[in-house]
């Protein structure tokens, strides 16, 4: 007999959290490649198109007026390919609560720099997806329910893992 | 501009697309147009470049542009961007900007043997000087 259900309220927020938070960390990084410049092919033409959509991305960076310009082009170059590699260690599920951790401690800082961003009446492009995208008060609250859904994810991965495996077999007294 | 338009390799026409969401960036456009008429633009969409923080912040478009020029040229400036007909200029532009979908400054738009390719972005030089000599190398 079954200890627990396969589906109760912790594991269907983990569910949700995987595929929406995995879903968007992939988009948000295979877009930031690949927009807003999209010309393909050939082969010069798509490695021009994605060196200018890191270019883009870093002025973009640039443009929180948090680090500067040298560190802005380190985070042009490797946050794309983070994003999409996290986004599928998160819907494969493997070491979830490692890679839930580190979903949740990115979120948390760019809910960070999004806020501060905002506070300072900053009029600039929010940088979170590959098509400029004015940062708004819609870009914060946005932000902030992808970080509630990643903490909860992550809360809940963390209690699941010390519950028994709902198709485990009951260990007899 | 010495490597590639100067030696003729590759033909540049400058367009000007003012985004409706900056608030002076038609009155800048018109200050270009105006400067370029007198053979003074690359100095004056240098300093409007520079200073743009300052001038979409203060709308002082007039001042940033009277930095770099002589009196006698800001007088004649004043009196083509009052004048009014620079504005059917940029109209112009602009319809041609929004056949090729352009949504963000700068756009550049490449056309080379019957194939067109819009980029949006700054580009770094050593980029753009990488994809241009494979343009122009294409058989």
């Amino acid at each position: 007999m079954m200890q627990s259900s396969p589906l109760n309220a912790r594991r269907v927020v983990i569910w949700i959290g995987r595929l929406v938070l995995g879903g968007i960390f992939i988009y948000a990084g295979f877009s930031k490649l690949l927009m807003p410049n999209t010309h393909l092919w050939p082969m010069f033409v798509l490695k021009f198109s994605i060196s200018m959509n890191i270019s883009s991305f870093a002025q973009q960076v640039e443009s929180y007026k948090m680090i500067s310009p040298e560190a802005s082009q380190v985070v042009a170059h490797t946050l794309p390919f983070v994003e999409i590699v996290l986004g599928l260690l998160l819907l494969i599920g493997w070491r979830l609560r490692i890679w839930a951790t580190a979903i949740t401690a990115i979120m948390v800082s760019f809910l960070a720099v999004v806020t501060r961003a905002y506070l300072l009446h900053m009029d600039i492009n929010c940088g979170c997806f590959g098509t400029p995208e004015k940062l708004t008060g819609m870009t914060v609250v946005r932000d902030g329910a992808f970080t509630a859904l990643a903490l909860l994810m992550t809360i809940f991965a963390f209690m699941e893992a010390r519950e028994p495996h709902p198709w485990s077999t009951p260990e007899k007294a | 501009m010495d490597d590639y338009v100067t030696s003729g390799k590759v033909y540049l026409i400058h367009r000007d697309f003012p985004l409706p969401m900056h608030a002076y960036s038609r009155i800048a456009a018109r200050y270009a147009r105006a400067a370029a008429q007198l053979g003074k633009v690359e100095p004056v969409e240098q300093a409007l470049f520079q200073n743009q923080e300052k001038w979409e912040q203060n709308g002082d478009v007039d001042g940033t542009v009277a930095a770099v020029l002589s009196p006698a040229e800001m007088n004649k400036v004043r009196t083509l961007v009052k004048g009014g007909t620079l504005e059917p200029l940029i109209d112009k532009d602009y319809t041609l900007g929004q056949t090729y979908n352009v949504n963000q400054t700068p756009t550049t738009v490449f056309h080379c043997k019957g194939q067109t390719y819009p980029y949006s972005g700054l580009m770094p030089y050593d980029v753009l000087k990488q994809f241009l000599d494979q343009l122009l190398s294409q058989k």
